[in-house]
């Protein structure tokens, strides 16, 4: 604020800018870099202890390939963490959405082949449980973390029911189902999908009143329903926009495994929440972006990745991530610990 | 608001904003009593009163919170009814709360256009944000009120005045929307600043003059008296003067502000009856609350500390308690200096603390009564760690005997009892303490019924004819006159002046100097 008195007790009229005091650039701040710099010098390490394969192109693709599925996720994850909520269902809804889809399209079973409108009807069974989710939470007034962790094997059930007691369902040869592992400018297509949702993801945050309106919501729900912010719509939108990715991604894990499955999704639920915390997403809501969670689903990749290749036993690895995630969450909760009094 | 579309009336005699006898009662209470006041255009009109004199049921009721019962409401010479909040910003009306209502991990910008942008506006085009012309209107908003702030700037990095800047950049956003001059309700604005950070706000109020009217409504007389051009005050939920500036000296505002004086009567007996003060601060201080505040109380005495917001006599309170730290001085609790000082010991020594956000640190509304009532010294109800359901019983029946608790039902869950009743369990929770040496209440009759109030007066002294050592933070001056044999009067962390009543007779007048 400049001082506008000009000693006479008076207050003079300030003279209205012309042009508002726009600052060139985006501001750069160091403290935003801390993940960044933890994904370089954990690259650094692992090439340092693998110099012949860690930093090859071929481990990159791997690395990249591996981290589409958490990606896609992350991306409605994120948003939902950023309005203070949770959404756990995202095995239930990947093994049902791509339970749909390895049903309607091309495979061994022949049960139906619909073309492309499997995906559309895959990606529509995730947009219902996320609607599902969301409309318990917000009108029922259940919190989302026993809503989600209901929807989780509500959806396990459908894609059981779905599998039903016959053979597995393959999808055949070629075709669709080696789409994510062909390379596109030298990068699988998964990861390019991945890249597609993070960025279209990052432009929601950013551009959209669903993004900012999730920033909003996850800094204080009272004030954003004073502000006139139809504060449940936009949770419900949050929660079917995190269905859909969780679809998407259980699509695309069903064409990597080129088989219907009820368990496709196992293990993404913990790696894409471990990669929004570290990424420096606020579970409190409010406070992290997508582009944040990318880095920790990077890092998180790496990390795995770079443990096999140092030859770390399989048995321990779950071990170091949990221990990752903790010190994650305690090195970014540090500075506010103070004002941390109760911890739910 | 159905005539919003209207153009509105420009004559230049047609006040802002006109009330005709509105009225407003709670039960029995009338909160606001046929209130007649006009707010003219480029006019800065001041509202006063003491807490409860009706204020804040007036603010609510002219942003679309609370209707009234009865009488008129004219804005720009138009009859308007609030049914919601938005009735009130579609009629030009934007208030800047005491509380702070932006939304900190945004930037400036969007929290100008908030309303907008939750609607349908320009600023939004089908949900997508237009931050070039959000940002740019944001800035002609800023510079109206003759602020530069970056409006990309996010909210959490401003100071607390440019926040409230921000907040009456808002409150003039409202207008826009239908174009006649804005009025601005400012509520107690300068009371979480700095002093020279309230000087700042000060001359920009006086400057909104020149685009709207603004409602201020403060506690501060002195800030009051220099920005206004008219001051309205109230009593008891009635419009008791409204002078122009420069009729009245600060002196007459607080006569009539506060009614006829109370003075407090000279009391009885001794100064201490204790050799040992049961709780005794020396110089205890915490950078940017209070500090070199020390007195002591011995048993059966009862202390009460007044002053303005902001004074940091709940701070103190807290300290003693041991649920803020300190870090200057020392404290002794029964003659010996404490160490390591917390909630828990200072429980274990006798202490017991009444707070003033009694649904959301005095009790656990979820709870019975009687679970409530022994939650603090829960053993006397227990054997080893099972707890016994007939002795607590048994304990809350007692208690709710003698405390009058309605209704008569220890069983049911504490949040459904009325505010009174809650207050007498939270109460008797601490009463109940064989060891009670110190009982420290902050506000303890906020929101209380006369005869609720009555009840917890009485097991104050009660408690103090026992021996307890009394710390009070009375809701009104006339609180403190009646219930203390001391009192301390605090302003902005500093202990100002302290009267013993044993051998003065202070008026709320004197106080209310030193306060202010």
């Amino acid at each position: 604020m400049t001082d506008k008195d000009t000693g006479t007790g008076l207050l003079e009229q300030a003279p209205a800018p012309s042009q508002p005091p726009l600052r060139a650039g985006r501001r750069f701040e160091f403290k935003n870099l801390g993940e960044v710099l933890a994904l370089v010098g954990l690259i650094a390490v692992f090439t340092a202890l693998n110099p012949a394969t860690f930093l090859t192109p071929e481990n990159l693709r791997t690395i990249l390939d591996h981290a589409s599925l958490p990606l896609i996720i992350g991306v409605g994850a994120t948003l939902v963490i950023l309005t203070g909520s949770i959404d756990l269902s995202v095995e239930g809804v990947m093994g049902a959405a791509g339970m749909t889809f390895v049903l309607m399209t091309a495979n061994s079973r022949g049960s139906a082949d619909l073309g492309p409108w499997a995906i559309v009807a895959a990606l529509a069974v995730g947009v219902g449980l996320g609607m599902l989710s969301g409309l318990v939470h917000t009108r029922l007034k259940v919190p989302s973390f026993i809503v989600t962790l209901g929807v989780w094997f509500v959806g396990l059930g459908i894609a059981t029911v779905l599998f039903g007691d016959q053979s597995i369902p393959f999808l055949p040869d070629g075709g669709i189902k080696a789409w994510p592992s062909t390379l596109t400018f030298g990068v699988p297509n998964a990861f390019l999908l991945a890249a597609a949702f993070v960025l279209a993801g990052m432009f929601v945050a950013r551009f959209t009143r669903l993004g900012r309106f999730a920033y909003a919501i996850g800094d204080s729900e009272e004030i954003s329903k004073g502000n006139g912010i139809p504060v449940l719509r936009y949770k419900l939108y949050v929660f079917v926009v995190a269905g859909f990715c969780s679809a998407a991604a259980g699509v695309l894990a069903a064409l990597e495994l080129g088989a219907g499955s009820a368990t496709v999704g196992v293990g993404t639920l913990f790696l894409t929440i471990a990669a929004v915390v570290i990424g420096g997403t606020s579970l409190g809501g409010g406070k992290g972006g997508i582009l944040r969670t990318a880095v920790g689903v990077l890092m998180l990749t790496a990390l795995n990745n770079g443990l096999i290749l140092s030859g770390v036993s399989p048995n321990i690895q779950s071990a170091v991530s949990g221990t990752v995630l903790i010190a994650a969450v305690l090195v970014a909760t540090w500075p506010h610990r103070s004002r941390l009094r109760i911890v739910k | 608001m159905s005539n919003a579309s209207l153009a509105p009336r420009t004559g230049v005699d047609t006040p802002a904003l006109k009330l005709t006898n509105v009225s407003k009662s709670f039960g029995s209470t009338h909160a606001v009593k046929n209130v007649s006041l006009e707010v003219p255009r480029h006019e800065v009109v001041g509202l006063i009163g003491e807490n409860g004199a009706g204020k804040s049921t007036l603010l609510k009721i002219l942003t679309g919170l609370y209707q009234p019962d009865s009488g008129i409401i004219e804005t720009d010479g138009r009859p308007v009814k609030f049914r919601k909040p938005q009735d009130a910003v579609a009629a030009g009306i934007g208030v800047v709360h005491q509380e702070q209502s932006l939304l900190s991990n945004l930037s400036v910008a969007e929290n100008i256009a908030m309303n907008a942008l939750s609607s349908k506006d320009a600023a939004t085009r089908y949900g997508f944000y237009r931050w070039k012309q959000l940002n740019q209107e944001a800035a002609a908003i800023l510079a109206r009120v003759g602020s530069t702030i970056d409006p990309r700037t996010k909210v959490s990095d401003l100071s607390f005045v440019d926040r409230q800047m921000v907040e009456i950049a808002r409150a003039l956003r409202v207008d826009e929307a239908i174009h006649a001059a804005p009025l601005v309700i400012l509520d107690e604005p300068t009371s979480v600043l700095e002093r020279n950070e309230a000087a700042i706000l000060e001359r920009e109020i006086r400057a909104l003059r020149d685009i709207g009217s603004v409602l201020f409504v403060s506690h501060r007389l002195d800030e009051v008296l220099r920005i206004c051009d008219r001051v309205v005050v109230m009593r008891h939920g009635e419009v008791v003067a409204d002078v122009r500036r420069g009729e009245v000296t600060e002196e007459e505002l607080f006569r009539l502000m506060i009614g006829q004086e109370s003075r407090a009567r000279v009391r009885k007996g001794g100064s201490a009856t204790g050799a040992v003060a049961a709780v005794e601060a020396k110089g205890l201080g915490r950078k940017g609350h209070f500090q070199d505040v020390s007195f002591a109380v011995s048993p059966g005495r009862s202390l009460a500390i007044v002053g303005a917001m902001g004074s940091g006599r709940e701070s103190v309170c807290r300290a003693l308690f041991g649920t803020e730290p300190f870090d200057s001085g020392t404290l002794e609790v029964a003659g010996s200096t404490v160490q390591g000082w917390s909630m828990r010991r200072a429980v274990r020594q006798g202490l017991a603390y009444i707070p003033s956000e009694r649904k959301v640190e005095g009790m656990v509304g979820g709870l019975s009564a009687a679970e409530n009532l022994t939650l603090v010294h829960p053993r006397e109800a227990a054997r080893g760690p099972i707890l016994r359901r007939k002795a607590r019983l048994k304990a809350a029946e007692e208690w709710f005997e003698r405390l009058d608790v309605r209704p008569r039902d220890p069983k049911l869950p504490l949040g459904r009892f009325s505010g009174g009743n809650q207050q007498k369990v939270v109460m008797a929770k601490w009463l109940r303490a064989e060891e009670l040496s110190v009982l420290i209440l902050d506000h303890p009759l906020r929101g209380l019924d006369p005869g609720a109030s009555q009840t917890v007066n009485d097991q104050i002294r009660a408690a103090q004819e026992d021996g307890a050592a009394v710390i009070l933070l009375p809701d009104t001056l006339e609180e403190a006159l009646e219930m203390a044999d001391e009192i301390l009067v605090m302003r902005d962390g500093e202990i100002t002046a302290r009267f013993d009543l044993a051998v003065e007779s202070p008026t709320s007048l004197d106080l209310l100097e030193k306060m202010v």
